[in-house]
């Protein structure tokens, strides 16, 4: 499998759902009477894509260069369960910014990038993440006069911030 | 024009412009010396900050980043032979060998002298040029714009590399179908947001620069799992030697550093060129002039070999900012973010900035100039100890990239949607990286999608839904006439090689 025949099913298969989706645009009542809709500009490029993807798709099977071969073994030596995990702890990251605060958000996404990434001394792990999220909180509030809410979990505590 | 720039003079040369210059270019070559954060990176994960300044400091920091990021990816070029940025890898054909050979602060120095040169001599011709593009610019119309960003959307297509014209032509209109996203700036209607209210306002600039670049080549690098060999390490705790340059150096540098740098300011004004075009041109071009002599050093630690790539770089992205501040259409991804900066200040660059935002114009280009002495006053000297800054573990930068990144997009909106979104632009990014989509077309394609949807619709309106607009007026036919050959001449060069090996 060639990299460009990966890629080019991806942009076909896109491209297909975005000019069908472009039949769902709801136009203004009297709009057909205007030189352009706003159907009209997503519906070339839709059939652009289509045009596009499909002539790579095409290529990839005439003239397929070895560069562009899928290179399993050096896919092999990737780390996909790291970028998981990170990737999970980005969303983890999303749900607890505004419910915990920035700061305890920051600390435990930061310690478990740090982990993640197999950081071993506990000491440079909790120095930096505490450092950067209390510096960078103070920078952004105290500095740059930045408002951020202190987390639902607070609110619920110890009452809103007025 | 001279009231123009006095104004720009003393808007850029406040200390607080300065210190944004200084602040910016130490920034830049920090995120531009690690491997894998090019200069698109370092510009988005600042924009965020640069959102509470007036837009001419705002727009003077990001400047002093990009000239930063490429003196940065200098360095590690130079250094541990890992380019930062495309557009230094030309550099480190002839700047490691000379590290190698211990002649690192030489080199290093060598690079410094020939950006700073290359970046003055670009200003000088920015100071020129962009004034008189914007005149001619003036009597530009809708169409002619259209064409514009047809010609530019094209030549970065056409500059992307051999055999990856058809990638780049589709993550170009991947951007383009990006930028539809949200209400139709003319009608006012929905589009591809299926009644998701977070999507309304369509999909943020910066969010998804930062998703393509930053926050995925910081995923890149977690995945790659790519630790610092041991060469590596010792070659950043080395002594990076002696940083002077002799005499008879210079006297061997000036005229390639003279030719390159011209040859780089005009490859940086073309759409789609840039940096690394230039750095590789300029680089072939030294060596195919040598004499017999000099062209057997290239490759091995040739003067001549460093300072061609690193003066055409530095004034190729001077040069980029031509038709970035004159017509308001970046011909890079570089550009192309620090369009989308510019358009979140409020500013339409264009020629009506020359005439109704004198000061901002002139005093971005004053900076740049300023970015180059602050460059080379103060980064050169500190360049040992910024360096050792690259041995810094990745498992404790990773982490801070994507922190920065996700906090700096949430900072903007504080909708934690958007973090959920950038993860997902993210993980496409990862996939489209691994199978070489190249990313900056489509951040191009999206800046570039709204305005080229609008100057379509005026030119269509004007000529009443026909599409004679696209020949009828001389400038747009020619423009068009020019994207077509761009389109062709792979095809030409093709059958005319074929030819002449039959022949």
């Amino acid at each position: 499998m060639t990299k460009s025949r990966i890629g080019s099913l991806f942009f076909l298969a896109f491209s297909i759902i975005y000019l069908y989706q472009s039949y769902n645009i709801h136009l203004l009542p009297g709009s057909h009477y205007e030189a352009m809709t706003a159907k009209t500009f997503p519906h070339y490029l839709g059939i652009f894509g289509i045009i596009t993807s499909s002539i790579i798709f095409i290529l990839s099977f005439i003239k397929a260069s070895d560069d562009d071969l899928l290179d399993w073994e050096n896919l092999k030596t990737f780390d996909f369960k790291k970028g998981f995990y990170f990737v999970l702890a980005m969303i983890l990251y999303g749900f607890t910014i505004r419910t915990l605060g920035f700061i305890i958000a920051t600390i435990i996404f930061l310690i478990l990038g740090f982990k993640i990434l197999e950081t071993k001394s506990w000491k440079t792990i909790l120095l930096t993440s505490f450092g950067v999220s209390i510096v960078f909180w103070f920078l952004l509030t105290q500095v740059l006069g930045i408002y951020i809410e202190q987390g639902l979990i607070f609110d619920y505590l110890i009452g809103a911030q007025s | 024009m001279m009231e123009g720039i006095y104004e720009g003079v003393t808007t850029a040369l406040t200390t607080y412009n300065i210190m944004m210059v200084a602040i910016g270019c130490f920034a830049g070559t920090f995120i531009g010396m690690l491997p894998g954060l090019g200069p698109i990176s370092a510009i988005a994960l600042m924009i965020p900050i640069t959102y509470g300044m007036e837009p001419s400091s705002g727009l003077i920091l990001i400047a002093g980043v990009y000239y930063g990021a490429i003196f940065g990816g200098s360095t590690s070029s130079i250094l541990i032979n890992a380019p930062g940025v495309a557009g230094t890898v030309a550099t480190s054909f002839d700047g490691y060998p000379m590290a190698k050979q211990g002649f690192a602060g030489k080199a290093l120095a060598i690079a410094a002298y020939s950006s700073f040169t290359g970046g003055t001599i670009a200003a000088v011709f920015l100071l020129f040029a962009a004034p008189a593009l914007a005149k001619v610019s003036l009597s530009f119309q809708s169409s002619d714009y259209f064409a514009l960003m047809v010609l530019g959307l094209t030549a970065v297509a056409a500059f992307a590399g051999k055999g990856k014209f058809l990638k780049a032509a589709i993550m170009t209109i991947f951007g383009l179908m990006l930028a539809t996203v949200g209400t139709d700036a003319d009608s006012g209607v929905s589009r591809y947001t299926f009644g998701n209210l977070d999507l309304i306002d369509g999909i943020s600039f910066l969010l998804l620069a930062m998703a393509a670049f930053a926050l995925s080549e910081a995923l890149m690098n977690v995945i790659e799992n790519k630790k610092m060999s041991k060469e590596e390490k010792d070659a950043l705790n080395k002594d990076i030697g002696n940083l002077k340059v002799t005499k008879e150096e210079f006297k061997e540098m000036a005229p390639v550093v003279g030719r390159s740098s011209v040859l780089g300011f005009f490859v940086g004004v073309l759409p789609g060129a840039g940096a690394t075009i230039a750095s590789f041109l300029a680089y072939g071009m030294e060596r195919s002039i040598a004499n017999a002599k000099d062209k057997l050093k290239f490759g091995k630690g040739s003067i001549k070999g460093l300072a061609a790539p690193e003066s055409a770089n530095n004034a190729a992205c001077s040069g980029s900012f031509v038709p970035l501040l004159t017509l308001g259409i970046p011909g890079s991804g570089t550009t192309a973010v620090i369009l989308g900066a510019l358009i979140s200040y409020g500013i339409q660059p264009g020629p009506t900035m020359y005439t109704e935002q004198p000061a901002l114009f002139w005093s971005v280009i004053i900076s740049m100039y300023i970015g180059n002495i602050v460059l080379l006053v103060l980064n050169l000297p500190l360049i040992p100890y910024i360096a050792k800054l690259l041995a810094m573990p990745k498992q404790l930068l990773t982490p801070l990239v994507i922190f920065f990144s996700l906090i700096g997009v949430y900072l903007v909106t504080f909708n934690t949607f958007d973090i959920y979104m950038m993860v997902g632009f993210a993980l496409v990014a990862v996939g489209l990286r691994l199978i070489d989509y190249p990313m900056a077309p489509m951040i191009l394609g999206f800046i570039l999608g709204g305005m080229m949807e609008n100057n379509l619709r005026r030119a269509l309106t004007i000529s009443d839904g026909e599409l004679n607009f696209l020949w009828e007026r001389p400038i747009t036919a020619t423009i068009l006439a020019i994207t077509i050959l761009m389109l062709i001449s792979p095809l030409i060069s093709q059958f005319l090689s074929g030819r002449i090996k039959k022949g």
